[in-house]
């Protein structure tokens, strides 16, 4: 093993490494937001929205996340009628879904986060006057991302980790390029490579989020 | 006429009457006290003049303005533009964890009264000089003691420029040493002659302070009178087997 070698080695899994990082972040982006219409409708009054965000939580989180992968990236295109039109880049079609999927995962952080909020605190805002949506944006949500936060950072690790699943429909990221490395040379380098990446990027996450808790600790 | 008029106020949680047909009323600038055992339907009552309790029957007059009239409530925007003219101070602060004292006391102003930045600011410097607590503008809930709390939460509600204050046991929720601060700051309301509902179990504190006190139990006010004669002499005998329990203790 050399330094050659190495960064021979390297330049393909870094390129694969901002694969990885692409689909963490639109994951990230999209997930949370959807996470939290999810935890907002099965909060609804309306009967019907609530079991819609609880179904929809329960499958996507009963069945393993590769599944859901294979099924939009295969299963789709198999449906008769509309399948012609649901064959999407398989890039794409990951994307959509870890979103999908992450999304119900932060639903119920959340959901979790909402309910450690105190009922006084709905109670002052609405002797101050606030409206429904006031209370929500300046009281209780500020106050839920906090309590979520710890458990937030703990999922995006997570979210990091998985990406190694786009092996599996064959988008060529960090792990798939370390498999190619090792295969062509017969070495176990390039999957000690690839783990100093993945534990280089949790690492920056880790970080990342130990600032925001500290940044956002009101004391 | 009275700036409050309760009459035949009626709430059941399932068969538990809380509230069986409460009736009385505030005066302006007058200070009432109301005591009574646990559970006997008082922070209820209390609650209900703000709709933080839905109730079943009776009417609620705040000013000359039905919130609800034979147990039919106004309207949901007359709802709200009824019970702004009250200030709420709950038994457990219920400040904003994430946001600054100052932020606190200039939430409401800004976002639902929407008056200018400046003005809020000079008014709740000014609030926070009033209970003491200037120096604590920047410092969040977290670093506060109960006392301190209890008094940002009284300059919060009085940021509104309430004309009616309600205390839902203001000082039951602190550490004994803490409770005269708070009262202090409520007194001194009194003597401005603020409009003010105290729900208290502080007994010395209402017959010194209350111009008027409510003696509830089981749903029902039982007696009233000025402090110096229900305190002295109550009529009723519940009245009198309570203060002497709370009073012996």
């Amino acid at each position: 093993m050399n330094v050659e070698y190495l960064v021979k080695i390297s330049k393909p899994m870094l390129e694969g490494a901002g694969t990885t990082i692409s689909m963490f972040l639109i994951a990230i982006a999209l997930s949370v937001p959807l996470g939290f219409l999810f935890t907002l409708m099965a909060q609804s009054r309306i009967r019907a929205v609530a079991w819609f965000a609880h179904s929809y939580i329960y499958v996507m989180r009963g069945t393993p996340l590769l599944l859901q992968l294979l099924f939009i990236c295969f299963g789709l295109p198999m449906l008769p009628g509309v399948g012609e039109y649901l064959v999407f880049d398989r890039f794409l079609a990951a994307c959509i879904g870890f979103v999908l999927n992450y999304a119900a995962y932060f639903a119920e952080i959340f959901r979790g986060g909402l309910l450690s909020i105190d009922k006084g605190q709905h109670e002052a805002a609405q002797v101050l006057g606030l409206s429904r949506w006031q209370t929500t944006t300046k009281v209780i949500m500020p106050q839920m991302f906090r309590v979520a936060l710890p458990a937030v950072a703990n999922e995006s690790i997570t979210l990091v980790k998985d990406t190694a699943l786009l092996y599996a429909v064959a988008v060529p990221e960090l792990l798939h390029f370390a498999q190619t490395a090792v295969n062509r040379d017969a070495s176990l380098t390039p999957f000690i490579v690839v783990g100093i990446i993945y534990l280089f990027m949790t690492l920056v996450l880790t970080l990342f989020f130990k600032f925001l808790e500290k940044r956002f600790k009101y004391e | 006429m009275s700036l409050i008029q309760v009459t035949n106020l009626k709430k059941s949680f399932g068969s538990l009457d809380v509230l069986k047909n409460v009736s009385f009323e505030i005066r302006k600038n007058e200070v009432v006290a109301v005591i009574g055992p646990s559970g006997s339907g008082k922070s209820t009552m209390l609650r209900s003049l703000v709709h933080l309790e839905h109730i079943h029957g009776g009417s609620i007059r705040i000013g000359d303005r039905y919130l609800v009239q034979d147990g039919r409530y106004a309207s949901t925007p007359q709802i709200k533009s009824i019970t702004s003219g009250m200030g709420m101070v709950f038994q457990h602060f219920n400040l904003f964890p994430h946001l600054s004292v100052q932020d606190n006391l200039e939430l409401a102003p800004r976002t639902v009264q929407k008056r200018p930045a400046a003005e809020v600011r000079e008014r709740s410097k000014e609030l926070l000089s009033k209970v003491g607590l200037a120096d604590k503008a920047d410092a969040y809930p977290a670093r506060l003691s109960g006392g301190q709390k209890q008094r940002v939460a009284i300059a919060r509600a009085l940021m509104l420029n309430p004309a009616i204050m309600l205390f839902d046991e203001p000082t039951s929720a602190l550490d004994p040493e803490l409770v005269g601060e708070v009262l202090r700051v409520i007194k001194q309301l009194a003597e401005e002659h603020m409009t003010m509902v105290i729900v208290t179990h502080e007994m010395g504190f209402a017959r010194e302070v209350a111009d008027r006190v409510l003696f509830m139990d089981n749903g029902e006010v039982v007696e009233e009178g000025p402090p110096s004669q229900l305190f002295a002499n109550p009529r009723h005998e519940r009245t009198r087997s309570f203060l002497n329990r709370v009073v012996t203790v």
